[in-house]
């Protein structure tokens, strides 16, 4: 019985420090992604740029559970987006991955 | 003709060891002088180095470690863009000042005021502010010593770049203003945009 509680408690301890991991690995994952397709160029973490920053984002959706469907189509439709006034199509992200783009739409949901 | 004249002076004129003396003095002068311009601008050219700019591990374990990778450090041509060449003047003397002021950077290296990652993430924001404030200040005249506007060629750019630099210009927008958090990780606050310039 106690070499049980032992080895859940090793379990435990073990899958903790992956999930801690996985989880820094991830942020890496966003902001490179995040780079490659261009978004930094518009929006920025917390500063004014043409496009709405992640902060405003995700002050914007908070507590609300349609977030990531709605960003995650944002970022994968090329949606018409106005910027002062014109019209233009918002660009995907570059890649296929249904994962990736959600470790992203997470990453901006968390600023 | 010169030689001549030198004759003249050891030789003949004998009561002419006043100006002799003067004029060897002025020729150590001379010397002493372009000895110290050369070490002075090859001073100037070390302290302008990679080498140099990282020698301590502030800028090796921040700055220098989040610049690694970035577009200006790795790219398709391999031209690199080296600490000094965005954050200090190429012209002589903004050179010079900022080389002064860079002496009283010193100090803070002294009495370890970023020497843990800690202290450095603490004072990221006023750090980033100080470098977004002097660019905006001089037209990001560190960036234009390799981006030339006039070189641009709008034809080059995609529609959307088209229409964010004819719109910055239309602005009075400087570089940094849309252009920072490209070299080193982006400061939690108020962007280039925000500041209020004094």
């Amino acid at each position: 019985m106690r070499s049980l509680r032992v080895l859940s408690a090793g379990a435990i301890l073990v899958l903790g420090l992956a999930g801690t991991r996985a989880l820094a690995q991830d942020v890496g994952a966003a902001e490179a992604l995040m780079k490659k397709s261009g978004c930094l160029k518009c929006h920025s973490v917390s500063a004014k740029k043409e496009g709405p920053p992640f902060k405003e984002t995700a002050a914007k959706y908070k507590g609300k559970p349609d977030a990531e469907a709605a960003l995650v189509k944002h970022l994968t439709t090329n949606p018409k987006i106005k910027v002062d006034g014109k019209e233009e199509l918002h660009d995907a992200l570059k890649t296929k991955s249904e994962a990736d783009v959600k470790n992203v739409v997470q990453y901006i949901l968390t600023r | 003709m010169l030689a001549r004249a030198w004759q003249w002076l050891t030789t003949k004129c004998q009561t002419c060891s006043r100006i002799r003396l003067g004029l060897g003095v002025a020729l150590v002068a001379l010397l002493v002088a372009g000895t110290l311009m050369a070490g002075g601008a090859a001073g100037l050219a070390w302290t302008n180095t990679e080498g140099f700019c990282i020698g301590c591990h502030e800028m090796r374990d921040n700055v220098y470690a989040e610049f690694k990778d970035t577009i200006h450090d790795k790219n398709r041509s391999g031209v690199r863009a080296v600490c000094s060449d965005c954050h200090v003047p190429r012209e002589p003397l903004p050179m010079l000042q900022r080389k002064v002021r860079a002496t009283f950077e010193l100090w803070g290296h002294l009495v370890g005021a970023i020497d843990t990652k800690e202290k450095f993430e603490k004072h990221r924001y006023e750090l980033a502010k100080r470098v977004w404030t002097r660019m905006k200040l001089t037209d990001s005249h560190e960036c234009r010593n390799c981006h030339h506007a006039a070189a641009m060629d709008p034809d080059k750019q995609s529609e959307k770049a088209k229409a964010r630099h004819a719109k910055g210009r239309a602005e009075g927008k400087t570089c940094i203003d849309c252009h920072f958090g490209i070299a080193h990780k982006e400061p939690d606050g108020p962007g280039p945009q925000e500041l209020k310039l004094q």
